[in-house]
């Protein structure tokens, strides 16, 4: 065990932290509050992944092949945190790139690698998600929207919601459901999101403006060609998508990050003399490092290659725990960050509150523990 | 970083797992409070497996290794001293028995004729006790065997250490113990769980107690995983938040152990208490919760 940097992964932050210095405007912190799918972040994302692209930081754990640097899953923990601690300055194509690119890499045809792919890498596209539905959350594979073939097209009509970038994608990254069968009649479809029949109506979200949609689907006319994978094989591909993509956000590094902000706010004021803020705190701090320290093992799983199976939901578990005593703590010992004294811990504090939700509740990860963990025997249904 | 056991570390477990698995499935009917074994303690001297903190290489991270292990174990032993005697430059043929100077009426471990006694306040000393030194206390509660400090001895080595270096290894200590004390314990509940049957079907197909074993499962992994990267980095505020997501956990899932039992965790011909009650013991230590969430401020933000 080594619980060190090598001195090539330290570097790689450094670089990567200087990169945000000199490139992050300097009313930043003000400006991300705008929300990661907001219009303003949206366009900024753009131009500061473009920049990413030309310094190979945007895709670096890419294959050597298709733009990457072929970097392990550790360079690609130290990217997500540094960038995720700065407030996310790639917006919603954070998404693209950690997850939906390996996905096409994995099982797209030649024609949909060289369609979406290169955008990806350069930093020029948006990608939304749409699995969850009004009457499908938890239970994904409930899911409704239809899509009938007639001849080489298929027909979609349907509902999603809590879609994030709906507004602004340029391509739909879609489960529907194909035939009957619960989990092998769904499949995926890349939709753009111009398409003739798309109607995409915002959410106002306590996140920011723009993050969630829905997206209403009327005999909406998609190419059999835009079909990633076979029919029907929606689920074991979001399987290994979520493998890429399980340990999610590392919302543990922008908590942490918050909490020393926080507490440098109360010295400064002369509000952390008592035992009971620095309890408080401590107890907060514990959480992060408790959430980083489970996910790093994941990490290091599978950097030696290893399936990361079910513990990928204890460490997510871990960072919901962690999100929520920090948000406690600003929220009781701090509560003018909630107004707008400080931009950098309201931009926490607003993105905070989708940890136990967004990419699976909380308690969906724990009946994953439960199962595949500890294996205990299941609920009956 | 990389947080895959060396092949050192593979060995040494691998080998220690084999010492340990006859005591693992020893009978335990009836073990009592404080259940020790004289062989298993000699057994791990011959090894010298609790030296292994001494040797360069290996150091205090395959030391705490070794220590989660072996608390899985029903059977109490001295694990602290394999965490603290590199430090103090002494032998582990001794228990190591840790006090304050402003917690002296507290009940200590292993204290018994012979042991050393690590005296920690403004300044790190130790003597070897005598037996009008101390007084046995054969009913405590907690699964160890422990006894009060009646008297320091007058003359003491002088350990040229600093004293909240001593406290960063006891919480290294206290939270690699705690670790393998809740793995255990956890175990032996979903086990009993996934068996036991009401209302035609297993305990543990209940929402109710899937969910707050799966929240120990999370506490108890991040646990190994703190305690890990503390012995292994030796850093104080590591050390630190180690010792009180420790305290902390203890807390979360003892009694929801016991409660999750029935019956069955109120009686001593289960071993449950034998993890149970030591985490009991831990919890207090070093001043507790408050104390080390001090600690962790004062490590990280002064
Ligand atoms: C900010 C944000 C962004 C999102 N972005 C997207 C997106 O881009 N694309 C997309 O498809 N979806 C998105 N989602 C939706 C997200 O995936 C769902 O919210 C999530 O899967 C939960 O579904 P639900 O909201 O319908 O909650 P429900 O399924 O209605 O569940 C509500 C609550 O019930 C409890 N619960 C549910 N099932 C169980 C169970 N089996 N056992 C015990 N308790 C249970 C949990 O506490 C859960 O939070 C987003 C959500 C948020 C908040």
């Amino acid at each position: 065990m080594d619980f060190r940097w090598t001195q090539e992964e330290a570097a790689f932050r450094a670089r990567i932290s200087d990169f945000l210095a000199e490139s992050l405007p300097a009313d930043w912190e003000r400006f991300a509050q705008h929300g990661p799918a907001s219009p303003a972040l949206t366009k900024y994302a753009e131009e500061f992944c473009g920049r990413l692209a030309e310094q190979d930081l945007l895709t670096p754990h890419w294959p050597v092949e298709l733009g990457g640097l072929g970097l392990d899953p550790w360079h690609q923990t130290i990217l997500a945190e540094e960038m995720w601690i700065a407030g996310e300055p790639r917006g919603g194509q954070y998404m693209n790139i950690n997850w939906i690119g390996p996905t096409l890499i994995r099982y797209g045809t030649e024609a949909q690698k060289s369609r979406y792919l290169p955008p990806i890498a350069e930093g020029r596209a948006l990608w939304c998600q749409g699995f969850s539905e009004p009457g499908s959350g938890s239970d994904l594979a409930s899911l409704r929207t239809r899509a009938v073939l007639e001849g080489d097209t298929y027909r979609v009509s349907g509902q999603k919601i809590w879609t994030s970038y709906a507004g602004l994608a340029d391509t739909c990254f879609l489960l529907c459901r194909t035939s009957e069968d619960r989990k092998r009649g769904i499949s995926i479809l890349l939709v753009p999101m111009d398409s003739a029949g798309i109607t995409v109506r915002q959410i106002p979200s306590l996140i920011g403006q723009g993050d969630i949609h829905e997206v209403f689907f009327d005999d909406v006319a998609v190419p059999v060609s835009a079909r990633l994978g076979d029919e029907g094989q929606a689920w074991e591909i979001i399987g290994f998508s979520l493998t890429n993509e399980r340990l999610g956000i590392p919302r543990y590094a922008l908590a942490r990050a918050a909490l020393d902000r926080a507490v440098a706010v109360l010295q400064a004021q002369g509000e952390w003399a008592g035992e009971a803020v620095k309890i408080e705190a401590g107890h907060a701090a514990a959480l992060c490092e408790a959430a980083r320290v489970a996910s790093y093992a994941i990490v290091s799983a599978r950097a030696r290659g290893e399936t990361v199976g079910a513990q990928a939901s204890s460490a997510r578990y871990a960072t919901v725990m962690a999100e929520r005593r920090v948000c406690e703590f600003i929220t009781e010992y701090l509560p003018e960050a909630l107004a707008d004294a400080h931009s950098y811990l309201k931009m926490h504090h607003q993105r905070g509150i989708v940890a136990g939700i967004a990419a699976g509740a909380a308690e969906i990860q724990l009946n994953i523990i439960a199962s595949d963990v500890l294996h205990l025997p299941r609920e009956p249904r | 970083m990389d947080l895959s056991l060396s092949a050192d570390q593979t060995a040494i477990l691998d080998a220690l797992d084999a010492l340990a698995r006859p005591y693992a499935s020893a009978p335990l009917h009836d073990a009592g409070f404080a259940l020790t074994s004289a062989a298993l303690d000699r057994a791990l001297q011959e090894g010298g497996f609790l030296d292994v903190g001494l040797d360069e290489d290996l150091g205090i991270g395959t030391a705490a290794l070794i220590v989660e292990r072996l608390t899985r174990l029903p059977q109490a032993t001295p694990l602290t001293s394999a965490i603290i005697a590199p430090l103090l430059g002494v032998e582990t043929t001794a228990p190591i028995c840790l006090i304050e100077t402003d917690k002296v009426h507290r009940p200590v471990r292993f204290l018994a004729e012979c042991a050393r006694v690590v005296v920690v306040g403004d300044t790190v000393t130790s003597f070897i006790a005598t037996a009008t030194q101390i007084r046995a206390e054969p009913e405590a509660l907690f699964a160890y065997p422990v006894g009060t400090l009646l008297a320091r001895a007058d003359t003491r080595e002088q350990h040229d250490i600093a004293p909240e270096t001593l406290r960063t290894h006891w919480r290294i200590a206290l939270a690699t113990e705690a670790a393998g004390l809740l793995a255990a314990a956890l175990e032996s509940v979903c086990a009993h769980t996934s068996e036991r049957q009401q209302f035609g079907r297993p305990l543990a197909s209940f929402q109710s107690m899937r969910h707050r074993l799966a929240e120990c499962q999370v506490r108890t992994n991040t646990l190994y995983w703190l305690a890990m990267k503390a012995a292994h980095t030796l850093d104080p505020a590591d050390a630190a938040l180690a010792a009180l997501h420790a305290q902390e956990s203890t807390r979360v899932c003892v009694y929801d152990f016991h409660q999750f039992m029935g019956a069955m965790g109120m009686s001593l011909e289960h071993p449950l208490h034998l993890w149970t009650y030591r985490l009991k013991y831990l919890f207090g230590e070093l001043g507790g919760r408050g104390a080390n969430a001090l600690a962790v401020a004062l490590s990280l933000w002064g």
